[in-house]
Parts: structure tokens; C-alpha cells; sequence
């Protein structure tokens, strides 16, 4: 997961270039069958069905009946221009990539600071909030269908308590989408946290003391010092929440199936409704197509980002 | 001595052996060769054994492989396998496919495997569910249809006495003052709700099986061809190629808007499943197929009772069913037409049917079936045989289905009805015109 | 000072209750409610009362059905199968992929590198019709192979384990190829024993993807009798039948607690594994 790392890595090579001798071509033909099953394995599983995803993308067929596949060009993705649903299905996956970046940051990182100080109790609540992050996201939809019911769930009943009537959540277009961004935020904030709180240990010990001793206060030295810091761990944590979100799959599968309204309606699954339920497969690997392109470009932003990032 | 003994052990090893197995065989041995039909199906479902054993009598060179899914994995499933190069012989399905699967090329034409008075006996919803471009794909197995079952002592204690058969029907806003006068308890919040969740899907409403029947009984299939009445009665095409003017219309709207009441401004109905919210006694009414009625009768919990499906106009209930079928690349296409035929007809068909509790499809059969001879249950046959009509048939079903479904739910949470329609049009089209 | 030091102290530990409440109280509520009476189980939600969260008339009924009446047993057998042969294909190649490109100078190596790394860009939930198309096409759908086959070449594992090589001090590999040892031997006898903890860490987290995996499964498996766990328990009552319930929690409890165990004993290779892929350095 360390591009940058494997990048600088990949680069350093010896310039010259000497005759190849027996024993490195025989050393050559060892790497090459050692890497062999990999390569190949990766090159039928990851690159194949990108070459035919790509065709696909021209062509309209169903599911059903893929023999009767005709050519139709660029249709598909005029298509995704003309018709909303594709524009829609796109901003609703960055709006919840969005929601879940901007709180799963400030959450994760307090809660990494809570664990890396000296106060009770955080190795239960480091096992506690690494809980969700080992569930399926199966069983984590099924447990908040029955969290967010409107009439009988567990949400609804505390809020009685305190006050407030029952929320509609899954059933209300304004309520739904924030609903499966704080489901989500629940999964995976104990992942953000344990790579903020590993960042936070790899950080030299003597800056922020030396910032104590000159007479800056706890909050000027998690301000100025601890968090700029910081800033690599950070975009890190934000790339891997961005491109988890994007591929969110089963809340809408699960839980919403897209609705009410196209408000829940994440790329994946428009991707899976319209390949298997609207037997539009070719529409549905236009979709496609246009998805790895948006998460290419966030990814490359990403490394842009980090090049240019002051390196501590 | 020991020769005869030996000699009887033999025999007797000898029909041991030949009695094993699933299926028992009877003599008639098989004099051709012998052929495996592949049924794909969900759990529980048609071909029932005592049907089958029976058949295999007569076709002793049959035997069958049965492989079952989950209904939720069915329609995948069938869609994989089915257009493999080794499909299943003979499909067990969701009835208002059957147009889909056909244009497809999935199922197997079977009219000229039908017996002669076949075209009299069947209901007409079930044959123009099953037919597409002249041809019938499917006999049809079972027909179902959906009634208001009622809680008799609660709808008695609110003075309410429900219409029992169908000339007397209630119409839409006399049930709604019947939910009201019987639900308990403030309207959106009531301990006792007026009319209970539906238990298909989620349990959430918006259903085209229960619930476009809001918008297309407030159309006329008698007003002229053009008219906005007649196209919100049939709700799609008679092609199954065409729906804008189908579902956008003022009849439907307004059937629309009285439909939203029921989950918002009346509360009598809630927006989502509510486990097992009748037998419990926490509805007043509640809507279901005759498996409900079956279970009731097995294990009376409550005292209860049927009446019609209310109406605005024209009164209709949506039929459709399971259904059976043979593949059209089935290796065997003469036998497994020909067991789906008979499993579907006559003696077959009712020791099949009668099995699984739901109706007939071929009026001949009814008599036979005591339970539906009398009320509560005969309202069930009577709407079939008077009201039925099929889901909109079309070979694109599966996805108006999802796509309407998708609409009238989010018209039950809340949303506008004349731009939910609109726009249900609009996406139902699109698909349309692949 | 003392006075501030017990609000603080109080502040903290209202924190940590809430942090709990908000983490375990779900857990709690499923598990609990698995072992109630479909008919009451939603009995104590509304007005909330602590009954929600233990069965005070508890019953086994729930999996009792479950396990006799769905194939939620053979679900569990059958990904039990996938995520140990997926665990065991994935650090076999993986190990052996990094192991030549950190070992041994050859041309290309820049290119497969730059393959590799492209990978991760990928959304695989978005190539799953295509990739169906290709694991049909050779003949695996509907196999327990299929289900594992297209995640063993692991980008991650890949960098997880190329990490680990290249802290391997050379000088150990020096002294035995000296010796005469060949590139088999040094693998097996010098490299890989240690990189015993990276390869756990690596074995855990596929173990975790392989357990939890859902999209992959249901579009590839269509026969209930080689379903693995998560998509065994997701699916809907078919439309003839009531929903159970009792059955739905049951099923999600069944199919978290093992891996939940797994977690609380191993916690830190999980932990581990998961920061020192890209952080340091």
C-alpha cells in the first residue's frame, strides 16, 4: 500500500550494463519462475477483465442472453450524459466519501490520542473499536437495519428516552444517505485510529518535548507540532477512506437498495442493478469504465499531493 | 438343502437391491435409454415427490436431478445457468417472467405440447401472463391471487362488519374510515395499526404486486383505447413496449395520493415490516395470499375473516405465481416438455397443487379443492376468476418491476406522486427501448 | 488541583463508557436477541428497557432452526475451506513473487513493479461482471477455486512481504549461498522462517477478506450447497414463507464470532499488519 515507498525503491538501479553472465541468466530464469504464478494469476484476474470490461463498454447486451450483443459505439456513455442516473449515482458516492472522510479524521485521530496516552482502560477500547473493522460488512448492515428500524429499532428507543420521536432514518430521503454514513463511520473509525496512533508513535519525541519545554501549552503543541506532523498519516488515512467509500457496496445492496429516491444509490450498486436486475451489462461496464477513471485520478492526485508535501 | 437356500438368498439379495434407491421402480422397466431431467427451483417448491413418483411410473426411463436455491439467488441463478451450454431441463420460476425468459430465448415453446382443451380450461390471466408472440411458454402450475383478511374480534369490537363477497365490495375510502374506526393508539405511532405491513420483499410497501393495484383500479380497461382511464387501468402497453401515458396519469395520481395518505397524513399503515404484525393481533387488516388463510386454518391464533380487495373504479387483483417450464437448450427438450405439461394438467396437477395450498390453474380443478368451495377462502376464487389480471406482462418485466416498485415506495415514504411517476416513466422507458 | 483532577477523571471516564455504549451496546443487542422468541424479540426496543440486551428467557431455538433448516453449517464449513486454501495460495505465491523482485537483479523488474502497483487502483466491485465472464470462461463458476482464485496474486501481500524481505540483513543469505546453496533452499531454509510475523499479520488479514468477503461469492456461487457464510445469511425468506427473525440474528451472530475470537487472540498481528504497510518509511 506504500506507493511512494515502492516508487523510490523501483528507481534505484544500477546504470551499467555488463554481458549478462551464466549464473545471472540462470538467476534471471529463478526469478522468472518465481514469479511466474503471481504474475500470471494477476494478469488473468486483474488485466483481462479490464481489457473486457473495456469492450464490453461498447457493446449492449444482457445478461441473459449474451449471444444477441450488438455494437452501439460510444452509446453507453452518451447515455450517462443524457440520463441523470449516472451523474446522480456519482454524487451521492462522492457525498458519502466526502461525509465519511470529514468525521472518520477528527474521530480516528482523538481516539489515537486517547490510546497513546497513559489513561485507563485502552486496551478495551482499542479491542472495542477495532470490533467493527473485523466485521463483515454483511453483518454490519444487518445489525443496523435492526439499529435504524423506525418503529422498533435500538436507535429509536434511546432517542425515545431522551426525548425525541421516532427518526425515519432508512425511510426518509434526507435521513438515509447521513444514516449509512455514520453506519460507516462506526466500521471503520478503529482503522483510521490505529494508523493515526501508529503515526503518532513514529513521531521523534524529542520535537513536542522541546516545544514543552520552551513553555507552549498542550494544545499549542498538538496544534503546531503533533499535527503538521502528522500530515503524511493523514493524507494516507484519507486515501484509504476515499477509495473504501467509493466502493461501498452493501449498505445500498442491504439495506436501501438504492433508495428512497436514487438518495442511497452508490456506484457499485448502480453498477450491480443495471448489469443484473436491468440487464444492461454493457451499460453497466460504461459505469465501470468511468469509475476506475475517477479513482485513478483521485490516486494520482494523491501522489501528486504527497510529492509535494514537505517531508518531515 | 444348501442350493435352495442359496438360491432363495440370491432372490432375495436380488429384489433387496432392486428396491433400493431413490425412486422406487416399478416393474415396467425402462426399454429406452435412460434420461435425467435437471429441475432448477427454490426449496419446497413444485414438483412435489408423490406427483413425480407417480409420473416416473408410467416414464420409467426418467429419473431427476433436483438443484435449489434460495428464492432471492433464483433469478440469477437462472440467468447463468439457463444461457450456459449446460443448463437445467426444466425451470421452477417466478410467474410474470415467463415473457422475459421467452424473449430471451431461455424457455422452450410449448403449445404444441398442450392437450387439446387446455385453451378452454385455463384462466385467461394465466395464459396471457404466460404467452408471448402466439406461443405459450408455461402451463401454469398454481395461481395465487392477494385478499384483506380481517381480525374478527377487533373489527367487531369497532362495529365494523367487512363485505364478504365481492358485489358488495368496499371501495378504497370506505376501508380507509374501517382502518381508522379499528386502529388503537395515535395515527403514525398506534399500538393496533388499521392495515398491517405486507410480509414479501423487506416488508416495505411500494410492492407492484400489492400495490399497483391503488392506481389501476381508478382506471376503465372499458373506456376508449386512447384515453387516460384505459392506460391507467393496464399500466403498461399491450406490446409490453411502451409506458409513457401509463403510469403519469390524473386517475393515477389521485389513487396515488390516497395511497401516501395511508402511510403519512391517515397513519394507518406502517412504512415499514413489522414481523409477523397480524397473526399477533397487531393489525386490524391485512393483505396476503392464500398461504395465510392455509396457515390459519393449521393453527388458529386468532379468529379471523376475508373480505375483497377494496377498488376505486374497476376493481382488480394481481395474479401470478410460481410457474414451471422446460429450457429451450435443454438436451432433452421432447421429455422435459412433456413432464412439465403433465405435472401442470390434470390428475398431476392436482395432486400437485393441492399440496402446496394455493389455487389452480385450470378451472376443471377447482371444484376439487373443498377448502375454496366455501367462504372465507372462495373469495380468493372468485377475484381470481372475476378480477384477476397479470402483473403488466412484458418481455422486460423483471426491470419494470424494480424500477415501479422503487416509485410507489418512495410515493408511500413521502415523496410527489406526479413527479415519481414521471420520472418511473421515464426510466422504465429507457429500458424499453434497448 | 485535585478537584480538577477528578473532573478530568470523570470527564474521561464518561468518555469511555460512551465510547463503549456506542461499540459493544450493537453486539450485545444481536447476540442477545438471537436467543429470544421471534414472536417478543422486538418486545423491549420500544419503551427501551435493559431486557434488550439479555435474554432473560432465553432459548436456543433460533439455531436450533438455523442450523437444521438452512445451510448456514455447510456455509461455515465451505468458507472455512476457501479462506484457509486462499491463505495458504496467497503467502505461498506472494512470498516466492517477492522474493525475486528483492533478491534478484533482472531487466523488467521496473515494469512488473509498475504493473503491480497499478493494480491497487483498481475498484474490483466494479469489474465483477467481467471478471465473472473470465472465471466462467475457464470453466470455474459455481467452484470454491473460483471463489478464491482471482485474490491470491494480492498487491498487498506483495508489498507487505517485499517490506519484510528487504529488512532481512543480506549477510545470512551471503553466508549460505558461499556454501553453495541454491535460490530453493535459501527461500525456504533462511528467508522465509524469518519473516515468520509479517507473513502471520499476512496470513490473519487475508484470512479476515477471505471470511468476510460478500460480492465475489454471491455473483460466482449460485449452488446453496458450496455458499460460503456471509452470503448465506443475507439472503430474504423466499416470498411463500414468513421472515424469521430470531434466524436473521442468529446467522449474523454465527457468521462474526469466529472471526471476533480469531481477532481477541491475535489482536496485535492484526494491528500490526495493518499500520506497517505504509507508514514507516
Amino acid at each position: 500500500m506504500s506507493v511512494s515507498n515502492t516508487l523510490s525503491t523501483a528507481s534505484a538501479k544500477p546504470r551499467t550494463r555488463r554481458p549478462a553472465t551464466r549464473r545471472q541468466k540462470r538467476d534471471w530464469l529463478f526469478a522468472a519462475g518465481f514469479l511466474a504464478p503471481f504474475m500470471i494469476l494477476l494478469l488473468v484476474f486483474q488485466y483481462v477483465p479490464l481489457l473486457v470490461m473495456a469492450r464490453n463498454s461498447v457493446y449492449d447486451y444482457s445478461l441473459l442472453n449474451p449471444a444477441a450483443a450488438k455494437f452501439v459505439g460510444l452509446r453507453n456513455f452518451t447515455d450517462m450524459i443524457d440520463y441523470d442516473d449516472a451523474a446522480v449515482s456519482f454524487g451521492v458516492t462522492f457525498l458519502f466519501a466526502l461525509g465519511v472522510v470529514v468525521f472518520v479524521i477528527p474521530i480516528a485521530f482523538s481516539l489515537a490520542l486517547f490510546l497513546n496516552s497513559k489513561l485507563p482502560a485502552r486496551g478495551l477500547v482499542r479491542t472495542m473499536i477495532m470490533l467493527p473493522v473485523v466485521t463483515s460488512s454483511v453483518v454490519v448492515a444487518t445489525m443496523w437495519s435492526f439499529l435504524l428500524d423506525p418503529s422498533n429499532g435500538l436507535i429509536n428507543g434511546v432517542l425515545n428516552i431522551v426525548g425525541i420521536g421516532n427518526q425515519p432514518f432508512l425511510t426518509s430521503t434526507s435521513q438515509a444517505l447521513p444514516a449509512l454514513i455514520a453506519m460507516t463511520l462506526w466500521q471503520q473509525v478503529g482503522f483510521g485510529a490505529i494508523l493515526f496512533l501508529a503515526g503518532l508513535q513514529g513521531l521523534p519525541v524529542e520535537l513536542t518535548e522541546a516545544a514543552r519545554i520552551d513553555g507552549a501549552t498542550r494544545r499549542q503543541v498538538l496544534w503546531n507540532v503533533t499535527i503538521p506532523l502528522l500530515s503524511r498519516t493523514t493524507l494516507f488515512v484519507v486515501v484509504i477512506m476515499t477509495v473504501f467509500s467509493l466502493q461501498a457496496f452493501a449498505p445500498a445492496f442491504l439495506m436501501t437498495q438504492g433508495g428512497p429516491q436514487d438518495s442511497t444509490n452508490l456506484i457499485v450498486y448502480h453498477i450491480y442493478n443495471s448489469a443484473f436486475i436491468m440487464q444492461q451489462a454493457g451499460y453497466a461496464s460504461a459505469l465501470s469504465v468511468a469509475l476506475l477513471l475517477v479513482v485513478l485520478a483521485i490516486s494520482m492526485a494523491q501522489m501528486a499531493l504527497l510529492r509535494s508535501r514537505w517531508n518531515y | 438343502m444348501n442350493a435352495r437356500i442359496l438360491f432363495l438368498a440370491g432372490l432375495l439379495g436380488a429384489t433387496a437391491l432392486g428396491s433400493t434407491g431413490a425412486f422406487a421402480q416399478d416393474s415396467a422397466a425402462c426399454t429406452g435409454e435412460a434420461v435425467t431431467l435437471r429441475i432448477l427451483r427454490t426449496p419446497g417448491n413444485y414438483p412435489y415427490p408423490a406427483p413425480m413418483e407417480a409420473w416416473q411410473k408410467e416414464n420409467p426411463c426418467v429419473k431427476f436431478e433436483i438443484n435449489e436455491v434460495p428464492f432471492a439467488q433464483l433469478a440469477d441463478t437462472i440467468s447463468v445457468q439457463a444461457a450456459s451450454s449446460n443448463p437445467p431441463d426444466v425451470l421452477v420460476y417466478d410467474g410474470p417472467n415467463t415473457q422475459s425468459y421467452a424473449a430471451s430465448g431461455i424457455l422452450l415453446p410449448l403449445t404444441k405440447y398442450l392437450p387439446k382443451d387446455w385453451d378452454e380450461d385455463i384462466l385467461p390471466a394465466t395464459k396471457a401472463e404466460h404467452s408471448f408472440e402466439g406461443e405459450v411458454y408455461s402451463p401454469g402450475i398454481e395461481q395465487t391471487t392477494v385478499a384483506m383478511y380481517y381480525n374478527k374480534k377487533l373489527v367487531e369490537a369497532a362495529g365494523i362488519k367487512p363485505p364478504q363477497t365481492l358485489d358488495k365490495a368496499w371501495t378504497w375510502p370506505e376501508a380507509l374510515a374501517a382502518f381508522k374506526a379499528c386502529q388503537q393508539g395515535p395515527a403514525g405511532a398506534p399500538s393496533i395499526w388499521g392495515l398491517g405491513p405486507t410480509r414479501f420483499g423487506n416488508g416495505q410497501p411500494g410492492l407492484v404486486y400489492q400495490d399497483l393495484i391503488y392506481q389501476r383500479s381508478a382506471g376503465d380497461p372499458k373506456a376508449a383505447p386512447e384515453s387516460s382511464a384505459y392506460k391507467t387501468f393496464w399500466a403498461l402497453s399491450k406490446d409490453g413496449k411502451s409506458v409513457e401515458g401509463y403510469l403519469n396519469t390524473p386517475e393515477a395520481i389521485e389513487a396515488l395520493k390516497f395511497y401516501q395518505s395511508l402511510f403519512n397524513s391517515e397513519g394507518v399503515a406502517p412504512k415499514v415490516g413489522i414481523p409477523n404484525a397480524f397473526f399477533d393481533g397487531k393489525a386490524c387488516f391485512y393483505i396476503d395470499t392464500p398461504a395465510a388463510g392455509s396457515a390459519l386454518i393449521k393453527d388458529p391464533k386468532i379468529e379471523w375473516g376475508i373480505t375483497p380487495i377494496p377498488y376505486f373504479k374497476t376493481p382488480i387483483v394481481h395474479t401470478g405465481s410460481t410457474t414451471i417450464g422446460a429450457t429451450a437448450r435443454s438436451k432433452h427438450p421432447d421429455i422435459a416438455a412433456k413432464f412439465v405439461v403433465d405435472m401442470s394438467t390434470g390428475e398431476y396437477a392436482y395432486m400437485n397443487v393441492s399440496q402446496r395450498g394455493n389455487l389452480p390453474t385450470l378451472k376443471s380443478l377447482f371444484p376439487r379443492f373443498e377448502t375454496y368451495n366455501a367462504y372465507p377462502m372462495k373469495v380468493f376464487v372468485d377475484q381470481l376468476q372475476e378480477w384477476g389480471q397479470p402483473r403488466p406482462p412484458g418481455p422486460k418485466f423483471a426491470q419494470y418491476d424494480k424500477l415501479v416498485t422503487d416509485a410507489l415506495r418512495a410515493v408511500a415514504f413521502g415523496g410527489d406522486p406526479a413527479d415519481l411517476m414521471a420520472d418511473a416513466e421515464k426510466k422504465v422507458q429507457r429500458v424499453l427501448d434497448r | 488541583m485535585k478537584k480538577q483532577h477528578l473532573r478530568r477523571g470523570a470527564m474521561v471516564a464518561l468518555v469511555i463508557v460512551v465510547i463503549l455504549c456506542c461499540f459493544l451496546a450493537p453486539y450485545a443487542w444481536i447476540v442477545s436477541s438471537s436467543f429470544k422468541n421471534q414472536l417478543t424479540l422486538f418486545n423491549d426496543v420500544t419503551p427501551l428497557s435493559w431486557r434488550a440486551f439479555l435474554p432473560v428467557e432465553g432459548t436456543f431455538e433460533n439455531y436450533r432452526t438455523l442450523f437444521a433448516r438452512t445451510n448456514v453449517l455447510t456455509a461455515l464449513m465451505n468458507t472455512a475451506i476457501v479462506a484457509g486454501g486462499q491463505v495458504a495460495l496467497t503467502l505461498l505465491l506472494c512470498s516466492m513473487a517477492a522474493y525475486s523482485l528483492t533478491r534478484i537483479r533482472f531487466p523488467g523488474a521496473k515494469i512488473v513493479f509498475v504493473l503491480i502497483l497499478l493494480t491497487f487502483l483498481l475498484p474490483i466491485e466494479a469489474m465483477m461482471v467481467p471478471l465473472y465472464q473470465v472465471v466462467s470462461g475457464l470453466g470455474l463458476s459455481n467452484t470454491l477455486l473460483g471463489v478464491m482464485i482471482p485474490w491470491i496474486a494480492s498487491p498487498f501481500g506483495l508489498f507487505l512481504l517485499k517490506q519484510a524481505f528487504e529488512e532481512l540483513p543480506v549477510e545470512l543469505e551471503d553466508a549460505a549461498r558461499i556454501d553453495g546453496a541454491g535460490h530453493v533452499r535459501i527461500f525456504f531454509s533462511i528467508v522465509l522462517p524469518n519473516v515468520k510475523v509479517p507473513m502471520l499479520t499476512l496470513g490473519l488479514i487475508t484470512f479476515l477478506f477471505s471470511w468476510n468477503s460478500f460480492l465475489w461469492p454471491l455473483v460466482i456461487i449460485q449452488d446453496p450447497a458450496i455458499q460460503v457464510i456471509q452470503v448465506a445469511i443475507a439472503q430474504q425468506g423466499s416470498p411463500t414463507q414468513l421472515p424469521n427473525w430470531g434466524e436473521t440474528f442468529a446467522g449474523a451472530t454465527v457468521a462474526t464470532v469466529p472471526l471476533i475470537l480469531l481477532f481477541l487472540l491475535l489482536q496485535k498481528y492484526f494491528t500490526q499488519g495493518m499500520t506497517t504497510s505504509g507508514i514507516k518509511g
